[in-house]
Parts: structure tokens; sequence; C-alpha cells
């Protein structure tokens, strides 16, 4: 008698406790909206770096509606947009820089913006030389001409335009309130169209407008803007098609083509400054020679890898430069798959059927890092060439490329790089530049020669910049042929957003960025 | 001993679910020994026709295939190979770690009891994933530093239990009169000590097995075990994780594998404890 | 008794003291270069210098271990790498999720466990013992990042009736969001007269809530049956039977009541079970709680989360066993004696 009689009370019980809460659920998502507010659904946390000098993660996408630059720049139209500056010029020989301020901006602090503001601001981050602080490394001093007129002087001709419309290290904030203490604790400075209402963690922030915003408020915006990080790229495609988010930056292939049929849904795709990097070891055998290392290039399915990994999103990369930022040149050599070329080339070197073993390290978690690796594994195994798959974290994975002795490390680094700012010179430096200290140069390559380019165009880049791509096609063309690593995919960013929300317009210098006050829901 | 085993035996056949547990393990062996024979596509474990991608479940993929085309069926059949492996070889090395330190430990008994005592207190503070996850994460994840990485949070349970019955043996007659005769401790470890604990290990052990196949299956989920293209189950069920809610097969089945064995070996690790030890035998009288 | 409470207290801060070395040896041998990574991916060598200093870095193994220790005890528990924030802050922000999870998926399990091990030792050996235990070795066996998707797979995406992740509806969070009184939503929002944030909060927690309750639920089940045999078998309850007292009677007065101590050290092994296994659980349910923190600290390989994590679940573990055993030895003089 015992267990039926708790058996059916059991069961009563649970289909009461279902009952009420799916009536509870019921009620919970019927809730009135007078409010429009819009809700950005994010792959990875969204609260990363809370102090405005020093970010350099996600939090871009929460900051750049928070805080504001001097300037935006436009990849498309390669045009700046004034933004806290309305105008600004240069010197002949690009050395001196002198922003004009906007007049009436009000800092959420309570503050108004002027050249001092400016001067400090930049000067903090210069300072605390955090995150991307490094691309102020041209300036030499900053001076305060008048309360809206501030002019930085450099110690060498750069595109300080560039510098200041970066995505990182150039917003302003409210001098007076600029402590790290208070910014870690959760609090903001800054003079963009959003402040921060609640968060919670690093993986949820709800923003509210600011009503004194110098842009004002006329017209259609959204009134709060929630950000949320969800991982789990599945559960992201159903909020968008369920309409429970406004968009979502970044899907897998298979849930992009799960939406494409979606008639509530808009998937726009656009080419990034993203690509896939292979960085060889040129300091450890076989690596170390050039004919191997030419003939792992000719290895890597890149069609297979567009078509089967990218699904069409994205392109077989050319050189080291992806396609879209200006210095992408095609007179830059390409590889194609090419097992017969990459035997020849193994020949030469003295592996005729190959018989070594190689490490490729990538940052376990990453899918598609995953699967390139395996379609180029089984191609290296046609030519006797075993490939040792290694998913690490990004920490440990970096750690292992840094270790004393070059023959610890890995044989082949894959990771995604982009630019710091919307400049070539990200790729070209970082990657293949002589490092004293091993830094992001993991094929540890080093050559005079290259050296010596890129600094060249670099200093070119702010006077004659049809020179400065010619002289960097040229340093491309070296890697191409020192075979010190290559990028493999330039790839498209793909996001998908509800077919309601208007204004958005992607902007490839700030990758992930919605600018929520351009936006309004129909 | 071999009186005991075979009373077993007899035990075994009167319960169901110990007969059920014990095949499906059996099973389990014989799938793994005879895996490049059963499997559809031996070649699958490494690889991929992309061009046959998220193929549903269908009498040619029976487990359907994954997202780089391969065949998960016998994927899962090879998984089986790298569990029992990890299995055996983790929980060896635990045993390797932890029973000589228990038997010292009981044996000797003082000090030196004290001092191994406390440091197998410490690992047993440590919930066992959590310091297998930080294990590995150190070691630097792969499958065979994931194993080390289980042994290390596992083998406090086997001092554990050798200690105590190193402890229950010393005290015993023959023990005392090998003493007395002057046999060298090593000696009486290994002739007196270590078979009277067999038992008790081979309980302990059976019953560990399916939670080391579930820790690794977690570690590997996690990221932290093994690395693709292994076809090991909980990198599977990791991988599918993006494609689940559309492509139910690829997490499901390698799932299921994984329930099944741990079940299966709980079942017998359960079955053996009831035969074997004789306190839960009174309990079930 | 005195001196038995004193003795399994200084073993538990002779434990402690090991697990925080263990712990500091382990995240201090993690390959990573934790200066370099507190200035970022483009710092100059001179930064990462300094910021070594101000780690604390650059002094001898025992030295940092020293100061780390001292500053734990203070309150400081160093600043995530990640983040740079206050590692402490971090877990209590986060801890109020876990643990109002795992609270939620006790009450389930116990509720269900508990009657059923009951059920199966007093049918000892027939069909319905059988089916418990296959159930109850079942639910130990079960890959609980499994079922979590198979739970998703059947309840969300084909029955459509429980929410696929998150914590809270996030339209409910901005339009009537919980006042943080104790930091779990069910009461806080109840407290608040929240209705729809409570629905919502309820809505969301069943799934990863039943997911959490499959182990503990074998293992109620088990460790009861277990204690219910053992208890029956003793001789007062035989001399009951024999005095012709009523079976629910037997069960409800004598046994249930001398298994108050094993019911007890299954709560406090479940509950510490359940810590850990958000770990597994709470990114396949965005659930923003511990083990997604700790999570994404190993996956980030952020050292001082990690010692954070790992010294707050060990810690918790400790003072688990130690307020178990304490209770034990009140309930039941034999221990205190067979202890020493």
């Amino acid at each position: 008698m015992f267990e039926e009689r708790s058996g059916a009370k059991l069961l009563r019980t649970a289909s009461i406790f279902l009952l009420v809460v799916t009536l509870f659920g019921v009620l919970a998502s019927t809730a009135p909206g007078q409010l429009q507010i819009g809700v950005y659904i994010y792959s990875a946390e969204v609260m990363i770096g809370w102090d405005p000098s020093d970010g350099f993660s996600d939090e871009i996408v929460v900051m750049n509606n928070v805080y504001e630059r001097l300037l935006n720049y436009d990849p498309v139209m390669d045009e700046f947009e004034p933004v806290l500056a309305t105008h600004y010029e240069k010197s002949a020989d690009a050395k001196t820089w002198t922003f004009y301020l906007r007049k009436g901006v009000k800092f959420h602090t309570g503050g108004e913006l002027d050249a001092e503001a400016v001067k400090f601001s930049i000067e903090r981050t210069i300072e605390r030389g955090q995150g991307a602080a490094f691309i102020w490394d041209p300036v030499d001093y900053i001076e305060v001409v008048d309360s809206y007129t501030v002019r930085f002087y450099l110690k060498y001709p750069a595109a300080l335009d560039l510098v200041a419309a970066a995505a990182y290290a150039a917003y302003i904030f409210d001098p007076d309130s600029a402590d790290h203490e208070w910014f870690i604790a959760g609090h903001e400075a800054g003079t963009g169209p959003y402040m921060f209402e609640s968060y919670e963690g690093i993986t949820r922030m709800l923003l509210t407008k600011f009503e004194g915003y110098w842009g004002g408020w006329e017209g259609k915006h959204f009134d709060k803007v929630l950000f949320n990080t969800i991982p789990e790229s599945s559960t992201r495609r159903l909020m968008i098609e369920s309409g429970d988010a406004d968009f979502t930056n970044r899907l897998p292939v298979t849930e992009i083509e799960a939406l494409r049929s979606k008639a509530n849904v808009e998937i726009v795709e656009i080419a990034s400054y993203q690509n896939l990097v292979a960085q060889f070891n040129t300091e450890k055998p076989p690596l170390d020679n050039k004919l191997v290392r030419k003939a792992l290039a000719y290895t890597i399915p890149y069609d297979a890898i567009i078509e089967g990994v990218l699904k069409g999103y994205g392109r077989q990369a050319r050189g080291v430069i992806p396609y879209g930022l200006w210095g992408y040149s095609e007179r830059v050599k390409q590889y194609t798959l090419s097992l017969e070329t990459a035997r020849c080339l193994l020949d030469e070197a003295g592996y005729p059927n190959g018989g070594f073993k190689l490490l490729l390290t990538y940052v376990s978690g990453d899918a598609q890092e995953r699967r390139v690796a395996e379609l180029w594994k089984e191609q290296l195994a046609k030519l006797g060439i075993e490939l040792e798959i290694r998913g690490m974290p990004w920490d440990p994975q970096w750690a292992l490329a840094r270790s004393p002795d070059p023959n610890a490390r890995q044989d082949i680094f894959v990771m995604y790089w982009w630019p710091d700012y919307t400049h070539p010179q990200s790729f070209m430096l970082a990657l293949f530049a002589t490092e004293e200290e091993i830094s992001f140069n993991l094929d540890y390559y080093s050559n005079p020669l290259y050296d010596s380019l890129i600094d060249r165009a670099m200093q070119l880049s702010a006077t004659d910049r049809e020179e400065a791509i010619n002289v960097y096609a040229e340093a491309q063309n070296i890697v191409m042929e020192d075979m010190p690593g290559l990028a493999i995919y330039d790839m498209a960013y793909v996001r998908a957003k509800t077919v309601t929300l208007k204004g958005y317009v992607d902007n490839a210098s700030y990758p992930h960025v919605v600018f929520w006050y351009n936006c309004y829901r129909e | 001993m071999i009186d005991r085993l075979s009373n077993a035996f007899r035990y075994i056949k009167r319960s169901p679910l110990t007969v059920t547990g014990s095949s499906i393990v059996f099973l389990l062996i014989l799938v793994s020994l005879l895996a490049p024979w059963i499997a559809p596509y031996p070649k699958d474990t490494g690889t991929s026709h992309i061009e046959e991608a998220f193929h549903s479940p269908r009498l040619k993929h029976p487990f359907g295939t994954d997202e780089l085309g391969r065949d998960i069926f016998s994927r899962v059949i090879f998984g089986s190979r790298i569990s029992l492996k990890v299995g055996v070889l983790a929980i060896g090395l635990a045993l390797l770690i932890g029973m000589p330190l228990g038997v010292i430990a009981g044996y000797s008994g003082g000090a030196i009891d004290e001092v191994i005592m406390r440091v197998t207190d410490t690992f047993l503070s440590f919930p066992s994933l959590l310091l297998a996850m930080a294990i590995s994460a150190i070691l630097g994840p792969n499958l065979r530093n994931a194993m080390i990485a289980i042994a290390i949070s596992w083998w406090p349970w086997y001092t554990r239990l050798l200690r105590s019955e190193a402890i229950s043996v010393r005290e015993r007659d023959f023990v005392t009169a090998a003493k007395a005769v002057g046999a060298p401790w090593g000696r009486i470890l290994f002739k007196h000590v270590l078979p009277n604990s067999i038992v008790p290990i081979i309980v302990q052990a059976s019953m560990d097995f399916g939670g080391v196949i579930l820790t690794c299956a977690a570690l590997s989920f996690l990221g932290l075990g093994a690395q693709p293209p292994t076809p090991e189950w909980g990198l599977m069920t990791s991988t599918g994780r993006t494609f689940f809610l559309t492509h139910w097969w690829i997490v499901t089945f390698p799932g299921i594998a994984i329930f099944i064995s741990v079940f299966a070996f709980n079942l017998v690790g359960d079955g053996l404890r009831e035969i074997l030890d004789p306190k839960m035998r009174r309990a079930r009288r | 008794m005195a001196s038995y409470i004193v003795r399994r207290l200084a073993l538990a801060i002779v434990v402690m003291i090991g697990v925080s070395i263990l712990t500091f040896l382990l995240t201090r041998t993690i390959p990573s270069d934790p200066a370099a990574r507190w200035v970022g991916p483009h710092a100059r060598p001179e930064q990462v210098a300094s910021a070594r200093i101000k780690l604390g870095l650059d002094k001898p193994l025992y030295v940092q271990y020293y100061r780390y220790i001292r500053d734990f005890l203070h309150g400081d528990w160093g600043h995530s790498i990640r983040t740079h924030q206050p590692v402490l802050r971090e877990l209590f922000s986060y801890l109020p999720a876990s643990l109002e999870l795992i609270l939620f998926g006790m009450v389930i399990a116990f509720a269900l466990g508990i009657p059923l091990g009951i059920i199966s030792a007093v049918k000892n050996g027939n069909t319905i013992d059988h089916l418990s235990r296959v159930f109850s070795i079942a639910g130990v066996a079960l890959p609980t990042f499994w079922l979590a998707m198979i739970l998703q797979l059947v309840f969300f995406k084909e029955l459509k009736l429980f929410p696929l992740a998150g914590r809270l509806d996030m339209m409910t969070s901005v339009i009537s969001p919980i006042e943080c009184v104790t930091g779990f939503y069910l009461i806080d929002s109840l407290v608040t007269c929240n209705f729809a944030a409570f629905g919502s909060a309820l809505y969301h927690i069943v799934l990863p809530g039943i997911t959490l309750a499959a182990f503990p639920l074998g293992l109620s089940a088990r460790m009861t049956r277990a204690t219910m045999l053992e208890i029956l078998g003793e001789d007062y309850i035989r001399t009951a039977r024999a005095c012709g007292l009523r079976e629910v009677k037997i069960l409800a007065v004598y046994a249930l009541r001398n298994a108050i101590g094993p019911v007890l050290t299954v709560g406090a092994l479940t509950f510490a079970y359940s810590l850990v296994e958000t770990f597994l659980i709470e990114s396949v349910f965005a659930w923003p709680g511990l083990g997604y923190y700790a999570s994404n600290a190993i996956m980030t390989v952020d050292y001082p989360a990690i010692m954070g994590v790992t010294l707050l679940v060990a810690f918790t573990y400790v003072l688990l066993n130690l307020i178990v055993d304490i209770t034990l030895a009140f309930l039941d003089p034999r221990i205190r004696i067979s202890y020493t």
C-alpha cells in the first residue's frame, strides 16, 4: 500500500507544480512594453574591462555606447566622422595635429567637455600604459590651445586621426571622476548616449539613456539597452528567432543556415579585419627549413576550409593583411593546395616521405580552428607528416609559445588576429617583425630588410598612403617567400538581427559594436 | 580466496541486476576489442567527409554523422576503447600511488601514518573533479594528462582503504607470528597484508571504474581532456554542443554510450560489494 | 566530547592549511605568465616587469604564499587577472545563483529520493526494490552535462515547456528587476512581491534543478535504503515488530529518527558534489553562478580566481565534514569513542 499511495501523491504534487510553474511562466512573459529596450546577446563576457584607459577586450561593445572618441572612422568610405571633435587639421609633415572640440558636451558625471579633459584622458591612458595604450606611442606631448582646441605634437609622422578613432584606448572621460578603483567598482564617466543602469557580474549590463546627451533624443531611439552574455550559439539563435533579442554578434554557419529561412530574421554579412593566422616555428627543425615551411603552405586545403568550415562566409587570405583593410594588395602571392608541389619541396628539403611530427596549438573551444586543423591534418597525413592538434586555453598556449627553449615550443601556432586600430601595421609588426622579447611574433622570424620596410610603410602611411601600400605589398611578399607564417582565411562577420531593428550599420573598425543610439525598432 | 570468488559467482547468478551489468561490461570489452571489425567506417576516427556532414540517423549511418561528416556509430564504437583504457590506466595509476602509501601508513603507524593521512585528507578535501580539472589544466589538456589528473585526484581513497585493512591485518595472529619469527616487513606486506586486502580493493576499484569514465568524459567535455579528433565520448558531446538543438543525434548517442557503460560498471561494482562485503550481506538478509 | 571537538577542529585546520598550500602550488605551476596577462597582450617588457613587482611575483614562493594567506585572512583574495576585479567580490556576486540552484536541486532530490529509498528498503528484494536500485544507480551514472542537453532538447525544443537557459527572462529582468536582498531570485522576488519575476525565476530554475537533482536523487535513495536496512535489522525494531507495533509507526518513529545521521551525511555530500557539478551544467544553462565563474577562470587561467574558487569550495568541503562529524558525535556517542 505504502508505495502506491506515495506514488500517486508524488504524481499529483508534480503535476500541480508543473501547472503553477507554467502559469507563472505565461504571466512572466506577458509584460507591458512602453519602454523601447534594445537587446544585444553577445557570445562572450561583455564587461571584461571597466577602466576606459585600459579596456582592450569585448567590453567595447558596451563602452562604445557610453564613451565617445574625438573621431570615428568609416572604413568603407575611408572617411572620418566627427564625434567629440568637429574637425581637425594636420601639418604637412604629419607631426602636428589640431583637434577642434564640440561645444556643450556633458559628461554623465556632470562636468563639461573641454580641451583639458581631452588632454587629461589621453595622457592618463598613455601613463597607465595598459591595454592598447601603445597606439599613442607617436605622441610627444599634448597642448591645450584654448578651451575647445587641443594640439598633439608627435615624435614622428603618424596617422593620428586613425589613432584617435581607435576602438580601444581612445575614449575621452571626465577628469574629475577618473579613478581606477572607482571605474572598476562599476562606474563610468563618459559622454555617450547611454549610461550604466545596472549590471550583474561581467555577463549582463543594462544601459539607460543619458538625457543630457549632446545629440539629443529627437526621433526614434531605444530608451534602454541590455547586453547579455550567452555563450551557447544555439541559444542565441533561438532568441533571435523568437524575437527575445534584437542582435547577436556571431553565429556558427550551421546556425546561420537555420536562420536563413526565417522571415523575421536578417543575416548581415560583412568582411571583417579578422583573419586566421598560422605561424611556423622558424627556430625548430624541421620548420627551420624554408622549403618545408613553403611545402606546408601548399598543404592547406584552402577551398575545402572556405566551403566546409566557413560555408563560404569568408575568403582565402592573400598575404597577411585582410581583404577590405587598406593595405591589402592583389600583388601579394597567394598559395593554393598542391600536394605535388609540396612533395617536391619536401624532397628538395630532404624529407621525401615526410616522416616527421608537428604540433599545432589552437585555442580550445574554438570549433572553427579545430575543424581547420583537422582538415589540414588529413592532407599532411598523405605526405607522411603527422600533425598533433592540441587545443589549449589561450594562456598556456601563449606561454608554451614563449618558452625559453625553442624546441619546447609548438611547431604551428594558430590564432585569430585583428587590428588594434584600422592600420595594417597591426598585422605586419606584431606577427613578423623582429622582437627582443617574444610577444606575438610566434614564428620567431627576424629579417632586418622586412623590419625596415614596415617601418618605412608606417611613416609613409601618414602622408602618402598609396606608397605605403606598395611598401607593405613588398614586405608581404618577403613573408610569402620566407614563409614564417601566413593568414589562411579572412573571416566574414555574420550577424543575425531581427528585421525590425533598423539603423544598424556595421563598422569593421569597431568589431561587433552596435551604436545603439543610431538604431531604433520599427 | 578461490572459495570466496566461486561463492561470488554463485551470488552473481542470483542477482539479475549484476548479471545485466556484467553482460554489458563483457559486451563493452568485446566491442572495444573488435572495434576495427565492427565499426562500419573505422577510418572515421580521423578522416572527415565534409560533404556528408549532419546526416541524420539512417541505415548507412545508424547514429548519423557529425559536423565533419564522420560516422558517429563508428566513433562511438572506437570510443569504448578510450573509455576502457582510461578506466584501467587511471585506476591502475591511482592504485599504484595509493596502495603502498596506505599500507605503509597502516602498518607503520605513528608519525608516518599521521603525515600520510593528513596529506590524504588534504587531497580528499578537494572535490575530485575540481582537482582533476586544475591538474589537467596545468599539465596541458590531453588524454594522457587527463588520466594522470584523475589518478592524482583518486589515489587517496585507496590509501584510506588500504590503511584500515593494513591496521586490521596487522593485529591478526599470522602477521604477529611472522613478525615474531623476524620476517622482513616488506615481505609481510606483500605476503600477508596485500593479499588480504585484495577483495575490498576489487570492490572499490570496480565501483570506481564508472566514476573514472564519467570524470574523464566530464574533463573532455570541459576541453580539459581528450583533444580532437579523438573519438572520446565526452569530447564528442562537447563538440556536438554547438549543434545539438538542430542535430540532436550528435550529442545523444555518445552520451548514451557514457551512461550505459558507467551504469553497467556501477551495477557490477554494486553487486560485487554486496557479494564480497560480508557486512552488506548481513544487512540484506 | 570537548576533546573530540578540539581534535576535530585541529584536524580541520591542518587540512585547510594543506589545501591552501596545495592550491597555491597548483596555481603557481600553471604554465603562464600572470604579469604579462595582467597588462594585456600588447604590453612592453617594462610594463610586464612592473606588473610583476606589483603582483609580488618577483618574490620567492614562500613569501608569495605568506602574503597571499595574510591578505586572504584579511578578506583580500587578490584581483582577477582578467577583469582586475577583487576576487572575493566576484565570488560573492556569483555565489547566490549557484546556492539557489543547488538547494533547489537538493529539495527535488530528497523529496523523491528519501521515499524511494524507504520503499525499496521495506520491499527489500522484490521488484520495487530492484527498480529503485536501478533508478538510483542510473542517477549516479548519468553524465549531468549530457542530461542537461537532453532535458533542453525534450522540454525546450520538443515540448516547449521550459526556457532553454538563463536565470530570468530578459525582459522581466529589465521591466520588473529583482531587488537584491539575499541574491536568491526566488526568495527576493517573493519577499518584494514581484510575482512576475518570481514566475520567471521559477520557470528558469526547473530544468537545471532537475539536472542537478539526478545524482543526489540516486545517492539519497541508496543511502536511505542502506540505512533503513541496517536499522530494520536492529534488535529493537525486531522487538517492536514482535510487539505488534504498526509498520508505519515503526518506520516513522524508530527507524527514521536513527536515519538522521546518514541523511545529514548525504546532505552534506550532496551539497559538496552539486557545488562541483555546477561547473559542468551552469555553462550549458547559461546560469551565472560559481561554476560558470570557475570554468571561465580555468579556461582563461586566471590564477587568483582559480585560487579563490578552489579554496572556497575546498573549505566548504572541510567545514561541511566538520559540521557533520560533530553533529554525528552529538547524536551517537559511539563515534566519539571509536574515533579515538
